[in-house]
């Protein structure tokens, strides 16, 4: 006969913190204290600074034109290049002198003005890849455009921190808070793992809450109904099926109880961040959420489509960082976004780019440096030629990793990348 | 844990008595010797009996694969770009070499793409899974290879041999361009031969650890040294072999490497390596007791090691339809796509971001195994990112296509497989709607009886039929038939075959 569970478990951090200041420690709630909070207590609560560290990846899917979202508006070769889709340098919100940002993305210029969004320029690698599938393979394994790895960079860094805690173990019936959540409709490459972490994946944001409530309790009944042998096959999958259920109704409740306190756009993307937003304010101890935006493979009619999607990029990231900072979560959380290439300089027939190499990234924070970093492209090239990168994709995660994460970036990827003076100073090692 | 057996070893093996032929029978082979049993499919197969469903199963000629134009170019291309990977200037160079790269690749992707299509085919699915099993024993790597045409060339010898006697197919394999790459015999040499496929042609293709020494890999080594591979053709250079007289299992003399693979097939282990690997693939991830093991392999030894004979015996026998089978392995994530689109009567969609990244997220990349082992399987295919993988497919199957977040390649792609004549990729909401002219209890009979490898428990039906009942609207039950489907599909059972 289990134990019933206590009426009132703590589901979050924050309410355990709270609970703990009112005399209620950890041992009122016995086996059913979730992990992070086991952690937390053998670690003399509150977790440390460093394990408290969010990273939130925001794929462009698709290949953003990067030379449209950070424009050199000084550079008469970019408007021989670009002679439709050219942004006229009056319609630029400059970054400096020569680059400015695409008129849609006024939320993030400010944030740029404010100091918490660093630009990362013409970010690549070697020997550029023009596929989609396998670019973004690159990027999420963060290999070498020759070789292909099995793991992801985000998921050898839960390789190298999340070892499984013996006291959680001894307590399986602890929910465990995913090791990292995505909020897209396919796992991300960068989860794959050597070993097994348990992930999460919101799917897509179709369909109410009331639907998706609906769903898992129809999955949940028919696993607990279904014929099954406990030593078996069967049993084993049960067990590893109503695991799963367990943390996603925690993660759907915790998302539904959520009010924020930044106005979100309705678009999926805003809603997505929403979400993450919701499940960091709860304190799970995740460290890495994914959220994807997609639709920039910009092959014809590039100016409008593109408008919108920056304008979504922006609206969506800035409506996150307000959220985060009225909460006083602002520090906790760094929010990075990326895309498998950018575009060709030259604009094509149909108003529209092809595949390219290199693109700028956005960097969020309340704790980056700010500022425009590395150089941006030369745009001195033969006809149809692409660019050439400045700064390697793996020097951008070795700062993640390295001063933001408090990982051993080598090892995880593999070689060692310089890093870059993304954060601020204090967070540099 | 397997079934306790009532069949002793002597009889374990005999074929299934006819009356023991029926509709669950049926299933049951279509299942595991294929990647799913629809109705129609088990009704055809019950009434053709089974030594007529074997034999469509498991034909003398299997159909032939037909390569992807990709791997056609790239053969074709391949003379010129590595002359100018050897002469160009250093830019030229760099530039050749990374387009045979991505070329490769891309090839690489149709490959994978066209044979999951060719899988589905009702007359080609358990022959292609033999040749996924055979592949999964003859290990090869694309990472590795780096040269999709003879990847393609690899499992085509092993579609080519593969219902044939086992010896040939090794010795083609040990001239199969792939492997000469795979495990290092295009270097090998009389002053250094390499002994990784000599260690691997005993240790994984023929006999298993322990029945081989050390000192027997090396002399074995000796004699597949000269296998050299001319863009995709096999030679074997005589001034780099080593036709010395050798000492191999106990026996003298100047062998050369088909010589070998005869005295490896001489050795008793070789009489259950492969019945031993094939019960795992087919049967179950825990070792089945060796005195049944041995009583197959005897049959296949004095069958002269054929392999669809050892297929037709194995999969007829009276131990492969013990009930106590049924539902009780973990299907491979390719097992379980394939099963999907074969149950949901879709095609394959030609985007590799949605396909192969699926497989990829479930554990299992074609043609791209962990290691020299193969995919060891059972549960090791589950864990919560995997079975999340799997859960996430079922929803992507069970949705229209979201053509807003294609890219512009994925978009051609579509067009021209509808072009084809393909177009059901996923099941939209038209399919679904159709079911509501079928009864509550009409639909979870149909969903509990059609899917999953034992019958629907009473309260399984309960609870299928009581969430249909509550819809409020035609479109709200078509709904509802969709998170019914999608559960199920989801739900342990359907994992299992």
């Amino acid at each position: 006969m289990p134990t019933s569970r206590p009426l009132l478990v703590p589901t979050t951090r924050r309410e355990f913190l709270q609970w703990s200041g009112r005399g209620i420690g950890l041992l009122a709630f016995g086996r059913f204290a979730p992990d992070f909070l086991i952690q937390s207590v053998r670690a003399g609560a509150p977790l440390p600074e460093r394990d408290r560290r969010i990273l939130v990846l925001v794929q462009l899917a698709g290949g953003n034109d990067g030379l449209n979202t950070v424009v050199p508006f000084t550079d008469d070769a970019y408007y021989r290049l670009r002679p439709t889709l050219g942004i006229p340098a009056s319609a630029v919100l400059p970054l400096d002198d020569h680059q400015g940002l695409h008129p849609a993305c006024a939320p993030l210029h400010r944030l740029f003005g404010e100091g918490r969004v660093s630009v990362v320029q013409n970010v690549g690698y070697p020997n550029p890849n023009r596929s989609h599938f396998r670019s973004t393979e690159i990027w999420e394994a963060a290999s070498d455009s020759d070789t292909s790895l099995d793991t992801g960079w985000i998921g050898r860094f839960l390789d190298n921190t999340c070892q499984g805690s013996p006291v959680a173990d001894a307590l399986a019936e602890a929910p465990r808070d995913p090791a990292a959540v995505h909020i897209s409709s396919e796992v991300p490459g960068a989860f794959l793992a050597r070993d097994s972490h348990p992930t999460f994946g919101l799917g897509n944001v179709r369909g109410g809450r009331r639907g998706r409530e609906a769903d898992l309790a129809l999955l949940e009944s028919l696993t607990e109904h279904q014929a099954h042998d406990d030593h078996g096959n069967s049993g084993f999958l049960r067990q590893v099926t109503l695991d799963a259920l367990v943390t996603e109704r925690r993660v759907e409740d915790l998302i539904a109880r959520y009010r924020p306190e930044a106005a979100y756009p309705k678009d999926n993307f805003a809603q997505s961040l929403q979400r993450v937003a919701a499940l960091i304010s709860a304190g799970l101890s995740t460290r890495v959420y994914f959220v994807s935006l997609g639709g920039f493979d910009t092959h014809n009619g590039q100016a409008n489509t593109h408008e919108r999607l920056l304008r979504t990029l922006s609206e969506g990231l800035a409506a996150f960082q307000s959220d985060l900072t009225a909460r006083k979560l602002d520090d906790q959380v760094l929010t990075m976004t990326f895309s498998e290439f950018g575009r060709r300089p030259n604009e094509n027939k149909s108003g529209g780019t092809d595949h390219g190499t290199a693109a700028p990234l956005f960097v969020m924070g309340s704790d980056v440096q700010g500022g425009l970093l590395g150089s941006a492209p030369s745009l001195d090239l033969k006809p149809n030629a692409d660019l050439s990168f400045s700064t390697d994709f793996r020097q951008v995660y070795t700062s993640v990793l390295q001063d933001w994460l408090d990982a051993p970036a080598a090892d995880i990827l593999g070689a060692k990348f310089g890093s870059l003076p993304m954060l601020a100073k204090r967070l540099r090692s | 844990m397997n079934p306790s057996l009532s069949l002793s070893p002597r009889e374990a093996w005999l074929p299934l008595s006819a009356r023991d032929w029926n509709l669950d029978a049926a299933r049951h082979l279509l299942r595991r010797a294929g990647w799913a049993a629809t109705p129609t499919a088990a009704q055809r197969a019950h009434d053709r009996g089974l030594a007529r469903t074997l034999d469509e199963l498991f034909p003398k000629e299997p159909p032939p694969f037909p390569e992807p134009e990709s791997i056609a170019h790239l053969r074709r291309d391949y003379p010129a770009m590595a002359r100018r990977q050897r002469e160009g200037t250093e830019e030229e160079r760099r530039e050749a070499s990374r387009e045979l790269r991505e070329q490769s690749q891309r090839a690489v992707q149709d490959l994978s793409l066209d044979w999951l299509q060719a899988a589905i085919d009702p007359e080609r699915s358990a022959y292609e899974k033999w040749s996924l099993f055979l592949s999964d024993v003859y290990v090869i790597s694309a990472e590795k290879v780096r040269r999709a045409d003879f990847v393609c060339e690899h499992h085509e010898i092993i579609r080519r041999l593969g219902a044939g006697p086992a010896p040939a197919l090794t010795k083609a394999i040990s001239r199969s361009p792939a492997m000469l790459l795979y495990l290092d015999l295009q270097n090998s040499r009389p002053e250094a031969p390499n002994e990784n496929f000599a260690r691997e042609l005993f240790e994984l293709f023929v006999l298993g650890e322990g029945n081989y020494t050390e000192e027997d890999i090396k002399e074995a080594a000796r004699a597949f040294t000269g296998y050299r591979q001319n863009n995709g053709r096999f030679v074997l250079q005589q001034r780099q072999h080593d036709a010395g007289p050798k000492r191999v299992f106990g026996v003298e003399g100047s062998f050369n490497g088909d010589q070998v693979i005869d005295l490896a097939y001489q050795q008793p282990a070789a009489a259950t390596f492969l019945p031993r690997e094939l019960i795992r693939f087919y049967l179950s991830e825990y070792p089945l007791d060796e005195t049944y093991v041995a009583g197959l392999g005897d049959w296949w030894r004095a069958a002269d090691f054929d392999l669809r004979a050892l297929a037709h015996r194995f999969f007829g026998s009276r131990l492969f339809f013990d009930g106590g089978w049924r539902g009780t392995r973990i299907k491979s994530p390719v097992e379980f796509y394939l099963g999907l689109a074969v149950d949901l009567d879709l095609d394959v969609a030609p985007l590799p971001r949605t396909v192969l990244s699926s497989l990829r997220q479930m554990g299992q990349e074609l043609y791209q195994p962990p290691n020299v082992r193969g995919w060891v399987g059972g549960r090791r295919w589950i864990n919560a990112s995997t079975l999340s993988a799997r859960r996430q497919l079922v929803q992507y199957l069970l949705r229209p296509i979201d053509t807003a977040r294609l890219n512009a390649d994925e978009v051609a792609a579509l067009d021209a497989a509808k072009a084809a004549g393909r177009e059901a990729f996923t099941v939209g909401p038209e399919r679904l709607a159709q079911m509501n002219q079928m009864s509550d209890e009409q639909i979870a009979d149909r969903f509990a009886n059609y899917f999953t490898p034992l019958p629907a428990t009473p309260p399984t039906r309960d609870i299928i039929t009581r969430h249909l009942a509550a819809a409020q609207s035609p479109t709200d039950r078509t709904e509802r038939v969709r998170a019914v489907l999608t559960a199920l599909l989801q739900s342990p059972a359907y994992q299992l075959s």
